[in-house]
């Protein structure tokens, strides 16, 4: 179960309108390796992971990336509230416009929808645990991408927060993988899957 | 503390606890983290109370139905008993920061 805490993990305060930059970030929240697949990413593979504390870890990142869904939403919401019909068209935000007006829709910065295929939850401890390792880079690079065109300070601020928060998500899934191992035969990580063949797992 | 203030400071504490929450799950018996954790656990809690009195609830378990606080610019309800979870502004709008 969740609960809800009225707050964002980072303050998110913009003051001047940039549909165009809106349009950048938006692939944060519903691109190829935004939040909100990462959020799924995590939350979906953690039942069938067998090694307790790395499920425990996962619910918990899995938790934090709806918190920086919401950190980027907010960055989106502040950067088109106000923003004139004029705006949209000059800034090419006018597609977006016609389809969803100034409300938050998850997509890719090229337009192409949300979809669960820019994630897996293969159901083998190793397989996800490097997917998840592969996704926290992915999700760097994105924000190192971001910080290279987008300029404003005060989207900066919330945007290097979110970066920070990939490396050390980076650092404890690596530490996860390594706790995973110890349950393996060292000689073969890959000689079962852990979260099927279990009758092999070190206890 | 204006709510500018607490509000940062409990964004501050909070984080330290997050970030150590995920510490801890992959190094459960580290001492020192344990100790860190313990007292900027305690200290958000704090923080979380005297928020609610203040201004109004952030968490669920912070509602106290018999407050009656006295923020006009967030409250429909100013000086009667109400559900003051809906009271302040939504995290998103940037207005308090």
């Amino acid at each position: 179960m969740w609960n809800y805490e009225k707050r964002l993990q980072f303050p998110v305060k913009i003051t001047k309108s940039c549909p165009k930059t809106a349009q950048l970030i938006m692939s944060q929240f519903g691109g190829p390796d935004g939040e909100l697949a990462a959020s799924m990413r995590y939350l979906s593979q953690r039942y069938t992971m067998p090694c307790r504390e790395v499920a425990g870890l996962l619910t918990d990142i899995g938790t934090e990336e709806l918190a920086h869904m919401e950190i980027v939403c907010a960055i989106i919401y502040q950067l088109t509230k106000n923003m004139s019909v004029e705006d949209a068209k000059t800034a090419g935000f006018d597609a977006y416009y016609i389809d969803h007006t100034s409300a938050l829709w998850p997509q890719a910065a090229g337009g192409i929808p949300y979809t669960a295929t820019e994630f897996q939850s293969k159901g083998d401890a190793i397989t996800d645990l490097f997917e998840d390792l592969a996704a926290e880079q992915k999700a760097r690079t994105t924000y190192d991408n971001i910080l290279r065109i987008v300029k404003d300070p005060e989207i900066q601020e919330p945007i290097k927060f979110l970066r920070a928060r990939e490396v050390v998500h980076f650092q404890r899934f690596g530490e996860a993988l390594e706790k995973m191992k110890d349950k393996l035969n060292e000689k073969n990580f890959y000689y079962f899957n852990p979260e099927f063949d279990k009758q092999f797992l070190q206890q | 503390m204006n709510r500018h203030e607490l509000l940062n400071k409990i964004n501050e504490v909070s984080f330290v606890v997050n970030d150590l929450t995920l510490f801890l799950d992959t190094h459960p018996t580290d001492e020192q983290a344990l100790t860190l954790f313990d007292t900027n656990s305690k200290e958000r809690k704090r923080l979380l109370e005297e928020y609610e009195s203040s201004f109004e609830p952030l968490t669920i378990d912070c509602i106290k139905t018999d407050s009656m606080q006295n923020d006009h610019d967030f409250c429909q309800h100013s000086g009667q008993k109400h559900f003051t979870w809906v009271d302040g502004p939504t995290p998103w709008e940037g207005g308090h920061i």
